[in-house]
C-alpha cells in the first residue's frame, strides 16, 4: 500500500501544473485515486485503534531504602547459624555452616558478598536510569546502588543470552522486557556469591533471577525469584520496597570489593578461615536464643510455609525479653530527636547513650 | 475536502466505537479485572521469618517505626487482657493479617465484590468496586475500597495488563505484629495487587502496602509480601484466632 501511496503522490507532484480539466478527462482514474486514499486512512484509523495504548514506565530516579522488613539482617547483619526462611540444599546448608567471619578477609573472598540483586539484602538506596540509542529508544535500563560491585544492565534490545560457557561477570547478564507497568528480568551468568552476607547463605554461579521491577506511585516494588540447582531445594522469593526520593542517598559507588577486617596473620597463608562439619560454635544459636527448632534455623524449605506451626506450636516458646536488636529502626532515624523517650531493649546502644536518651527526655 | 471530511467521520466512530466498547466492559468489575486474582494463595514465610511465623517477645519492635505513643502500647501488651476482652483477633486485622502466615482463597463474591477468606483466624475481607457502601461498625477488616488499574488492551489483540489497588478503613485497633506492635483506629492501609507469572507457570501474588497511622507510627510503614498461587487447596486449614501463638 506504501507503494501505492508514493507512487500516487509522484504522480500528483508530476502532474501538478497540469490543467483541471486533463484531469477532469480521466474520472475514472480520479476516483480510483479517490478510493485508494480512502483505504489508505481507513487502514491508518484501524491500525491507530489497535497499538497497544500503554507504554513503558518511566523507572529512572533515587529511590530510598524503607528497612520495613528484614531489619536486621540489611542493617546489622544477621546471626551467625541464623538460615531462617531459606530453602537450603544439604550442599548449601553444609556449605553455611562451613562460614567463618574471617572467611571474606582473605583477598580471593572478598567479592562474595556481591551478588549482582544484592541491593535487596542490603541497606541501600537505589538509582535507575536509561540508556538510549540515537533515536531515543530505550536500549537498556541500569541499576546502581551504593553496595554493587557493578552496575545491574538490564538490556531490553531483544538481544540473547550467551552462550552457557561465556564468561560470568560480577553483574551477570540480565535481559528485560515490559509487562504492562512491571520490567521484568532475568540473570544468568553470575558468579558464586552469598545469598545473605555475614551468615554464608551461598548462591552458586548457576543461579539464575527472575526479578519483577514495578513502580506504583512513588513506591517501587523489586521481587526476585532466585533459582539455584546446586544450593538451593526451591526458588528462593523476597520482595523489597523503596520509595522514590530524589534526595536519597545514594552514598560512594562501592565498584570495588574489600576486606571487612584485615587479618594480618591471614597474608600469604593459603589458609580458608572455615569450621569442619559439627564445629559451628553458632550451629544451635537461634535454638538457644530464640527457642525455635533447629531445622527451622538450618533452612529447611518445608520450615517456610504456614502447616509448619503445627510443628511449631508444641515446641515454642517465646523467650522473656528480647535480647538484641529490639528498635532497629528507630534507633536508626537520628537519635535522639525521632522519638525521644525510647525505653526498648536494644543491646546494640552503649549504655551511657541509652542512659541519656531514658532519662533526658521523660 | 471532502477527504478530510471523511477521516473526522471515521476518527469520530473509531473513537465512539472505543468509547462504547469501554462503557461496555466497564459494566462490572468482574467484567473489567485485567488481572485474575482469583484462587488459593499460600504466604511464603521467606522474609522476617522470626516475627511472622512465630510470636516474637514482647518488645521486639525491630523494623517497624513507631512514635513514642506506639512504642508505649507495645510494651504494655498483655495477651491475657486481649483475650478476657474478646479481643484475640487483635493480630488478624488487615494490616496485621496480610503479613500473617496465611493461606487465603479469593473469588467473586458478586459481579463488583471480591472475597478475600483466610484460614488462618478465619477471617473475611471483602474488597468493593464503585461507590463504597455506608460504612458499619469499625471492625477487624475494615471497608475495603478497591480499583482497577488498566494498561493497555486500547485495541484488537492488544495484550491487556493491570494492578489493583484497595483502600482499607474504618479498622478496629490492632496489631501490625502478634507481640503487640499498634495500629489505631484511624489507620488507613493501602494495598497496591500484582500478579507475577514465571516461564514454567508459577504464580505469585505481591501485596505492595503501606500502613499510615497518625497516632502509633511516626512514618508509614512499607511493605511486599508475596504469595504463591496453589493449584492443590489440599492445605487449607482453619484456626480461629489466637492472642499467643
Amino acid at each position: 500500500m506504501r507503494r501505492e501511496i508514493l507512487k500516487n503522490t509522484r504522480h500528483r507532484g508530476t502532474e501538478a501544473s497540469a490543467s483541471a480539466k486533463a484531469t477532469a478527462d480521466r474520472p475514472g482514474r480520479r476516483s480510483q485515486r479517490r478510493r485508494r486514499l480512502s483505504q489508505c486512512v481507513v487502514f491508518s484509523v484501524f491500525w491507530m485503534m489497535s497499538v497497544p495504548a500503554f507504554a513503558q514506565v518511566e523507572l529512572g530516579g533515587t529511590y530510598a531504602i524503607r528497612m520495613h522488613e528484614d531489619y536486621i539482617e540489611r542493617g546489622p547483619g544477621s546471626y551467625l547459624g541464623d538460615f531462617t526462611g531459606m530453602p537450603l540444599s544439604d550442599e548449601g546448608r553444609a556449605k553455611a555452616l562451613s562460614y567463618s567471619s574471617s572467611l571474606p578477609s582473605t583477598i580471593e573472598r572478598q567479592c562474595l558478598a556481591q551478588s549482582p540483586w544484592v541491593g535487596l539484602y542490603r541497606p541501600l538506596a537505589l538509582r535507575f536510569w536509561s540508556e538510549v540509542d540515537e533515536s531515543g529508544r530505550v536500549v537498556a535500563w541500569v541499576m546502581a546502588g551504593d553496595y554493587l560491585r557493578d552496575h545491574v544492565r538490564i538490556w531490553m534490545d531483544g538481544r540473547p543470552h550467551p552462550s552457557a560457557n561465556a564468561w560470568h561477570s560480577p553483574s551477570g547478564f540480565t535481559t528485560g522486557h515490559w509487562e504492562g507497568d512491571t520490567l521484568v528480568a532475568r540473570t544468568t551468568h553470575v558468579k558464586t556469591a552469598w545469598i545473605r552476607r555475614g551468615v554464608g547463605i551461598p548462591g552458586s554461579d548457576q543461579s539464575t533471577f527472575t526479578v519483577f521491577i514495578t513502580r506504583r506511585e512513588n513506591l517501587l516494588t523489586i521481587m526476585s525469584v532466585q533459582e539455584d540447582p546446586i544450593y538451593l531445594t526451591e526458588p528462593h522469593v523476597v520482595s523489597r520496597v523503596w520509595e522514590f526520593d530524589p534526595r536519597a542517598s545514594q552514598g560512594p559507588l562501592r565498584d570495588t570489593c574489600n576486606v571487612g577486617v584485615e587479618i594480618p596473620s591471614l597474608e600469604d597463608t593459603g589458609e580458608v578461615p572455615h569450621y569442619l562439619p559439627g564445629q559451628n560454635p553458632e550451629e544451635d544459636f537461634m535454638v538457644r536464643t530464640y527457642n525455635i527448632p533447629k531445622e527451622a534455623a538450618m533452612g529447611f524449605a518445608h520450615t517456610l510455609y504456614p502447616e509448619y506451626r503445627k510443628t511449631l506450636r508444641s515446641v515454642y516458646k517465646p523467650p522473656e525479653s528480647c535480647g538484641r536488636y529490639c528498635c532497629g529502626w528507630i534507633e536508626r532515624q537520628g537519635l535522639p530527636g525521632a522519638a525521644p523517650g525510647l525505653t526498648c531493649n536494644d543491646g546494640n546502644l552503649p549504655p551511657a547513650l541509652r542512659k541519656a536518651l531514658t532519662t533526658a527526655d521523660r | 475536502m471532502k477527504t478530510s471530511i471523511l477521516l473526522v467521520v471515521l476518527m469520530t466512530a473509531a473513537v465512539g466505537a472505543q468509547g462504547r466498547a469501554t462503557q461496555e466492559r466497564a459494566t462490572t468489575a468482574r467484567a473489567e479485572a485485567p488481572i485474575d486474582l482469583t484462587g488459593q494463595w499460600v504466604a511464603i514465610i521467606s522474609e522476617d521469618w522470626r516475627w511472622r511465623m512465630i510470636t516474637p517477645p514482647k518488645g521486639d519492635i525491630v523494623s517497624i517505626p513507631l512514635s513514642l505513643q506506639g512504642q508505649q502500647a507495645a510494651e504494655a501488651w498483655d495477651p491475657a487482657k486481649d483475650e478476657a476482652a474478646g479481643e484475640q483477633c487483635k493480630a488478624y486485622g488487615a494490616p496485621g493479617l496480610m503479613r500473617g502466615p496465611i493461606r487465603m482463597r479469593i473469588s467473586w463474591q458478586d459481579d463488583n465484590t471480591l472475597k478475600l477468606e483466610t484460614d488462618y483466624g478465619m477471617q473475611t475481607r471483602l474488597l468493593r468496586f464503585g461507590a463504597p457502601a455506608a460504612p458499619g461498625p469499625r471492625s477487624w477488616q475494615g471497608d475495603t475500597s478497591a480499583q482497577w488499574i488498566v494498561r493497555g488492551g486500547g485495541g484488537r489483540g492488544a495484550p491487556r495488563f493491570g494492578s489493583l489497588k484497595t483502600i482499607t478503613s474504618n479498622l478496629r485497633p490492632g496489631y501490625l505484629r502478634k507481640n503487640g506492635v499498634p495500629y489505631s483506629e484511624r489507620a488507613l492501609f493501602t494495598e497496591h495487587w500484582d500478579v507475577h507469572s514465571l516461564p514454567n507457570g508459577d504464580k505469585y501474588l505481591v501485596n505492595t502496602n503501606v500502613v499510615e497511622d497518625p497516632v502509633y507510627l511516626q512514618a508509614p510503614f512499607q511493605t511486599a509480601i508475596h504469595y504463591k498461587l496453589e493449584r492443590d487447596t489440599s492445605k487449607w486449614d482453619p484456626t480461629p484466632c489466637d492472642a499467643r501463638f
